[in-house]
């Protein structure tokens, strides 16, 4: 699960460009309604099921989706470094699955890529943007095998072995991952399809909530060997959010005993759509209903770009599960073309832990 | 009821209420207009600057060119590279290039293109866009621009220079310091204007406040008073002028690509309309306040000071001194000193002036029997007192149209400075860089061999050392930029130089050189100067035999003939300009090409890169035209209301014109008789002092702030323009004023 928000930004900029759904991006999508089953996109609905290897890929037929990735890191001396990765692709135009994509020759403008790379260590946080045009060759991604890129920013399988290696670079910072699983693939919702709301809007999405982690980062003018726990997710839609949705609060938790939970809860006036899977140290995974789940701020903070809970309360009945899940110290904003909240978290409480929070629709305006 | 009493005025003439009301949203609108308009030019002039800035272009080493692999290899590696398609498709549509925003986003605020509501053809377009263009039959050429020239690029690519117009970074810088200073003087006159209706309204109510004081009111009550009256003024009359201000802004600054929503400054132009308006509205209540409430710190005379029998004295010093200063000054700071000075004077000297030249006709016209014209005496006499009790007025509209003729002759004194600037510097059809262990020998041979072209002429760069032989063998030398010419044809000696020997090209060809206005006036260097240059250590003695501006950059050049360099010397990079003649462009870029062994040789038409300055330059001139035309659209309306508010206080004596005998129509010639020549006369007051400001802005300010100056222009015609905006506005009062002397046929005495 990743941000939302970032899409919409480049969804935002692109209504500048042909969109011949008439659409302003994701956000407008939001809005619309029913304009993504009208149009030719394709719409994951509940029993929509995973399909392996080409969900790893790109697809086209679809108006967003996005390749996700955070670690919960360690340097020699022990202290905790958090770093995130994600990348975007927003469709200005359907392409079906037979239809060749277009040349690069002729410049196309039919999608477009972003990426978000960010370190957190030390109470700083650092982070970098990066956008193309599809379909030219210098961000892409491919299925089989499996690769996702942007100029020099690349996820892609290290040959002759199951991990991956991931390679950012930002200004005066940068990070090169090695990323073992050791897991299954987590499908959330109804075997992948993950509800949005309780009138259907959704999205086919799953994790690998089980990744082994060693590299080296960057950062503040010196290179440190890092490991840790990863995190990596994996989701596509046309038709995500419903009218009136502001924000999002997502979060992925290591726990000490090996389990897995990824909660979220979708923001709309006073009311929440709550959703999430919890995945036993074994690999089982049990989907969360809203009635299951609670997620409650209980402290907030007075950031340089707004007002932000930073202390949350998740509880899931039925489990004796009741987490403090509390946000790193500092200011952990991803502040690309809109804002948002990304941060590595520690959990307390009935469970020891530690993860990832990201939260939209705080920020007072637009960077 | 004490408030009531207060304002009673008001409710017997609330035409006054109304006048300072109106002033009070005019001056706000206008000063919010002008400054929203100026952040726009800001905004607007550093993103054509940005658009035309010098950057460089990726080329292949083996020479194929560059297309969309290349493009992603180098964004692979991490390279900030950006695709850039000129298609050169002929008037009237034009040239267009085509951009990719997205790729653009690492340049960061050098990015030729900062949003993207600016791809609309003009003459940028999305690249896919501008492909399909070319597709049409149109010759298009790919470059792949990157931000620097010192970037490091993978194995197989080489950087080579790529700018689309000369830089005009100081240009602009000039151009921006004199739309500051008349922004200031924008605000000095709305300050007057205010203070001049509110003053109009204090006096005449200074009879009702002598009663409330007979009645027991204490003055600091009466006082507390007029400042709540005044606050709660400010805060009904600026909101409006502010909102007034901004849409009048936007409503004009809407041709200028700027829109909301675009893709890498998402913010930019809603802070222009946003914030600033908010900085306007605090500097006007702030005005407001201070200009009114002057009264209270420093009580006024019952006679104003400025005609006052010190006022000529006080403002002939003042005049003289701030005269000198500019004059003399060799700091900016004492030169915006003078200026004010100067502004001082001549508002303390120009009413009793007029005055005084009223009332010497009136005495003239009652002495002389054969111009005894009791009508004439009777206009120069009304005159003369109006320009004494309505001084500040008088002022404040002298100086609007000072500032209006000022902003029209700064603004286009610069287009036109820009327009011939830029047609000198890109004299030839081709610009053609000669590439990396090019032979330009060789090819100037075969150029010269090639029958039907041209001229042309061939422009080694390098550094050199530069000593005036005047500082003395001890001074240090200076490092200036040095541009070798060869050979010497009209291509440059059309040139319009500063100034010049006789034959100066044909004394540069004999070994003489000829220096930029920079290196010039820095080191007061003159035509006929001895100079000492050091070009690759070999020491030379010349002589300066003409200055030419160079108004894009701020560093000294020396420009000499190829035949006066050492053998030592190196040039950093050369460049061919060459006109066609007879010949093909193909001809010429193959002829080179095969010299040079370099089939990617680009050559760079330059009627396409003056079209394209000029077009990406006209939207900043069409910014600073809008804000010349609102400044002068306020001018008028002010100078419309001021006038209408000096004759509704001289109504009673208009009426005694009836009692005198005469006839209805005659007295409406009267009073046209008398406003077209008051409005006439501020304007004619007016034209020195705008001449004088305009003067200083370009020959006073400029060289300081930058080492040259701007070509000084007169405009007459524009003159004339506000002449009959003048005696328009002149008559429109009369025709107010006549309507009021017919319905109020009760008019009390002021």
């Amino acid at each position: 699960m990743a941000v939302v928000v970032g899409l919409s930004a480049l969804g935002a900029g692109l209504s500048g460009c042909d969109d011949p759904s008439g659409e302003s991006g994701f956000a407008g999508l939001a809005e619309s309604g029913g304009q993504a089953e009208a149009s030719a996109f394709l719409q994951p609905k509940p029993g929509t099921r995973l399909v392996f290897p080409d969900d790893w890929g790109p697809h086209p037929q679809h108006r967003i989706e996005w390749w996700y990735f955070t670690a919960n890191l360690t340097t020699p001396e022990g202290r905790p470094l958090g770093v995130q990765w994600t990348q975007f692709r927003q469709a200005l135009q359907p392409r079906p699955a037979a239809k060749a994509p277009p040349s690069p020759a002729t410049w196309p403008m039919d999608s477009a890529w972003m990426a978000h790379g960010a370190i957190s260590f030390n109470g700083d946080h650092w982070f970098e943007e990066k956008v193309a045009r599809g379909d030219i060759g210098h961000a892409g991604a491919s299925a089989d095998p499996f690769r996702v890129w942007l100029d020099d920013w690349e996820l892609a399988p290290i040959s002759e072995s199951d991990a991956w290696h991931l390679q950012v670079q930002g200004d005066n910072w940068d990070y090169d991952l090695t990323l073992s699983n050791t897991g299954n693939i987590t499908a959330h919702g109804d075997g992948g399809f993950s509800a949005k709301s309780s009138s259907g809007e959704g999205s086919m999405y799953f994790s690998l909530a089980h990744l082994n982690v060693t590299g080296t980062v960057t950062v503040a003018g010196r290179t440190q060997a890092v490991s840790g726990k990863g995190w990596f997710d994996r989701e596509w839609s046309s038709q995500f959010l419903k009218a009136g949705q502001q924000g999002w609060d997502w979060f992925g938790l290591h726990l000490e005993d090996g389990q897995k939970l990824m909660a979220f809860r979708l923001r709309e006036g006073d009311s929440t759509f709550s959703s999430g899977s919890w995945v036993n140290a074994d690999g089982d995974v049990e989907s969360l209903q809203e009635d299951d789940l609670t997620l409650s701020p209980t402290a907030w903070k007075e950031s340089a770009r707004g007002r932000v809970p930073v202390v949350w309360q998740l509880r899931v009945s039925g489990r004796g599960v009741d987490l403090r899940v509390k946000a790193s110290p500092g200011e952990h904003w991803n502040a690309g073309l809109v804002s948002y909240w990304e941060s590595p978290v520690a959990v307390s409480g009935s469970h020891d832990g530690k993860g990832y929070m990201e939260l939209t629709g705080y920020a007072d305006q637009a960077p | 009821m004490l408030i009531r009493a207060f304002l009673s005025h008001y409710q017997r003439h609330p035409f006054q209420l109304a006048a300072l009301m109106l002033m009070i949203v005019l001056a706000t609108m206008l000063w919010t207009g002008v400054t929203v308009l100026t952040d726009q030019a800001r905004s607007s002039l550093a993103q054509s600057e940005e658009t035309v800035a010098a950057r460089a272009h990726i080329v292949r080493t083996d020479g194929q060119p560059v297309g969309v692999e290349d493009f992603v290899r180098l964004r692979k590696t991490g390279v900030c590279v950006a695709p850039w398609l000129e298609v050169k498709r002929p008037a009237p549509e034009g040239q267009v290039i085509g951009v990719d925003p997205m790729s653009m986003a690492c340049f960061g605020r050098s990015a030729p293109i900062q949003d993207a509501a600016s791809l609309d053809g003009m003459p940028f377009m999305d690249i896919g866009d501008a492909l399909r263009v070319s597709q049409e039959g149109y010759d298009s050429q790919l470059y792949l621009i990157a931000p620097r020239d010192d970037i490091e690029l993978p194995q197989g690519y080489a950087l080579r220079a790529f700018s689309l117009a000369p830089p005009t970074g100081e240009l602009a810088d000039s151009f921006l310091l004199n739309l500051d200073a008349l922004s200031l003087l924008v605000l000095l006159i709305t300050g007057l204007l205010i203070r001049s209706v509110y003053r109009l309204g204090l006096v005449q109510r200074e009879a009702s406040f002598e009663l409330l004081y007979r009645f027991g009111v204490l003055p600091r009550r009466i006082r507390q008073l007029l400042v709540l009256e005044l606050v709660v003024l400010t805060a009904v009359g600026v909101p409006p002028g502010l909102w007034l201000g901004a849409s009048l802004a936007e409503a004009l600054g809407t041709g200028f690509g700027q829109a909301l929503g675009s893709l890498f400054d998402l913010t930019l132009y809603a802070e222009s309309f946003g914030s600033l308006p908010w900085r306007a509205a605090v500097v006007m209540v702030a005005l407001v306040l201070t200009v009114c409430l002057l009264e209270w710190v420093f009580p006024q005379p019952r006679q104003p000071a400025m005609v006052s029998a010190y006022a000529r004295l006080g403002g002939g010093a003042l005049l003289l001194a701030g005269a000198l200063g500019v004059v003399l000054a060799t700091e900016l700071v004492w030169v915006f000193a003078g200026t004010a000075l100067v502004f001082a004077g001549v508002g303390l000297l120009t009413p009793p002036l007029l005055a005084a030249v009223e009332e010497r006709r009136s005495v003239r016209s009652g002495a002389t029997a054969s111009v005894a014209d009791p009508l004439r005496r009777w206009r120069a006499r009304e005159l003369s007192v109006m320009f004494r009790q309505l001084a500040l007025p008088v002022v404040a509209l002298q100086f609007s149209i000072a500032a209006v003729l000022a902003v029209h002759a700064l603004v286009t004194t610069f287009e036109s400075t820009f327009e011939q600037w830029l047609g000198q510097r890109l004299a030839a059809d081709f610009y053609i860089e000669v590439p990396q262990g090019g032979d330009s020998a060789t090819a100037a041979r075969r150029l010269n061999a090639l029958e039907g072209l041209g001229t042309w002429h061939l422009v080694a760069h390098g550094k050199a050392q530069v000593r005036p032989e005047e500082a003395g063998t001890g001074a240090d030398p200076l490092t200036a930029d040095l541009m070798a010419l060869t050979p010497i044809t009209d291509l440059v000696s059309d040139w319009a130089l500063l100034s010049s020997a006789e034959r100066p090209w044909r004394e540069l060809a004999s070994g003489a050189v000829m220096v930029n206005e920079q290196l010039a006036r820095r080191h007061d260097v003159e035509v006929g100067s001895p100079l000492e240059l050091t070009i690759a250590g070999t020491r030379m003695r010349t002589n300066v035999v003409g200055i030419y501006a160079d108004y894009g950059r701020p560093v000294a050049e020396v420009l000499l003939h190829a035949d006066t360099l050492p053998a030592a010397f190196t040039p950093r990079s050369e460049s061919f300009s060459v006109n066609k003649g007879e010949l093909s462009r193909d001809v010429i870029h193959d002829r080179l090409a095969d010299t040079w062994g370099a089939p990617d040789l680009q050559v760079r038409d330059n009627a396409s890169i003056r079209e394209l300055a000029s077009q990406i330059f006209d939207q900043t001139f069409l910014l600073t035209r809008a804000i010349s035309a609102l400044t002068l659209v306020l001018a008028a309306v002010a100078l419309l209301i001021m006038i209408w508010v000096f004759f509704t206080t001289r109504v009673w004596y208009f009426r005694l014109l009836g009692v005198w005998g005469l006839q209805g129509h005659q007295v409406r010639r009267q009073l046209r008789l008398l406003s077209v020549r008051l409005t006439l006369t501020i304007t004619a007051a007016a034209l020195p002092l705008g001449i004088w400001l305009t003067w200083v802005l370009v020959n006073r300010i400029n060289p300081l702030a930058f080492g040259w100056s701007l070509p000084m222009d007169l405009y007459p015609v524009f003159w004339l323009e506000l002449g009959l905006m003048a005696g328009a506005a002149g008559l429109l009062v009369a025709h107010l004023m006549r309507r009021q002397l017919e319905r109020d046929a009760n008019g009390e005495r002021p």
